[in-house]
């Protein structure tokens, strides 16, 4: 059924974990919004400010569903 | 209740097509095939446009042959592949593709990002196909590209009829089973509307064979191309209602060797993001001849009658 999703991406900059393509990041843009993301590497994820959402970064690709993205609690 | 407006149901698709990259990632991609030929096709006539593409996008990439494709045959620098569904977009990140998830509404694209956007048998579950289509060539660069390839025309039109008498015949009333397809006509006048430069739209019969009309019906369910209308029946639909299909499509259809042929017309949509450079018509009363010094001839204001020739 379902195989291992663990292979590692060539652009891995973790063992476990494949990194995001940087040549990739530039492309994107807040799919609400179109503002520009904030890429943040610890948390992999991608953060719109002006839409006040955080896209996950899941096995190096980014999942710009709104309706998949963490709401940023604004304070 | 359904919204009216919305002919496809989004969360009947997501899981046709779930279904389908299950199926596809336990190595069967038997059910696969017009995918692939399709692709091909459209490989073969981003061949013909000279230049190369700097960045490219493919929507909807399922496992990013086309994309895989224009990296492979050196025709792109940077191709990226965007799938809503979670399994598709692995497929592709295992081909070495940068991959993102994303779905239709949204797209997460800065406008001019790409020379080339290109979709492979995806636009026909596109519920607002002129929106995706000005979305789409916002994304494009000035003289980017837009080639897709999208069921239409007569595609399944054996299976629409056949099912639709025998509904009829059988219960006395027919629920919706076969999409709607766009036609020749309507593809080049959408493209126009989206504001494409030079848009052209043709189309490609694949007739392909089967052993049964069952067969037929499990390969598209197979393909993630089942019923996903928003007003399709809920309820499960009587046996009888099949076998009497069947027995149609048989009768009406099947080949000396028993076999049933069903038609897929693929429409090929391709237009270019408008720029400068590209040949355009004149404005109209800019000439700078006259025609009438052009042939030769004397020159009449409108609403004159010609002069007689002498005899």
């Amino acid at each position: 059924m379902a195989e291992d999703t663990q292979q590692t991406g060539q652009d891995s900059t973790d063992a476990k974990r494949p990194g995001v393509d940087r040549k990739l990041l530039e492309f994107l843009v807040c799919p609400v919004t179109h503002a520009t993301l904030r890429y943040d590497a610890e948390a992999q994820e991608l953060i719109s400010d002006a839409a006040g959402l955080a896209y996950p970064i899941r096995d190096g690709i980014p999942i710009m569903l709104p309706e998949e993205a963490r709401e940023l609690k604004a304070d | 209740m359904t919204d009216p407006m919305q002919i496809f149901d989004p969360t009947a698709l997501a899981r046709n097509r779930s279904g389908a990259s299950r199926r596809v990632r336990s190595g069967n991609t038997h059910a696969e095939f017009l995918f692939e030929e399709v692709a091909d096709r459209l490989l073969d006539r981003l061949d013909d446009v000279a230049r190369p593409f700097a960045a490219a996008l493919e929507l909807d990439a399922r496992r990013g042959i086309v994309a895989a494709g224009l990296r492979d045959r050196g025709r792109a620098e940077t191709v990226i592949a965007a799938d809503r569904d979670a399994g598709f977009a692995e497929r592709c990140r295992h081909a070495g593709l940068p991959t993102v998830r994303a779905g239709h509404d949204f797209l997460p694209f800065a406008p001019g990002s790409f020379d080339l956007v290109t979709s492979c048998l995806a636009l026909h579950w596109v519920n607002d196909l002129p929106g995706m289509l000005v979305r789409i060539n916002r994304m494009l660069k000035p003289d980017g590209l837009f080639q897709a390839a999208l069921f239409g025309g007569e595609t399944l039109t054996e299976l629409r009829a056949c099912l639709m008498d025998a509904e009829l015949e059988v219960t006395g009333g027919v629920s919706p089973r076969v999409s709607p397809m766009v036609d020749l006509r309507d593809a080049a006048g959408l493209l126009q509307r989206a504001g494409f430069a030079l848009p052209v739209a043709d189309v490609d019969r694949i007739t392909v064979t089967y052993t049964s009309p069952f067969t037929l019906m499990a390969e598209l369910r197979a393909m993630g191309e089942g019923n996903a209308i928003g007003e399709r029946l809920r309820r499960p639909t009587r046996r009888a209602v099949f076998l009497h299909a069947a027995q149609l499509y048989a009768d009406r259809h099947a080949g000396p060797d028993g076999r049933i042929p069903a038609t897929f017309d693929v429409v090929f949509l391709h237009g270019w993001h408008p720029a400068e450079s590209q040949p355009a018509p004149l404005r109209p009363g800019s000439a700078a001849n006259r025609l009438a010094d052009a042939l030769d001839g004397k020159e009449a204001s409108a609403g004159d009658s010609v002069p007689k020739k002498p005899n």
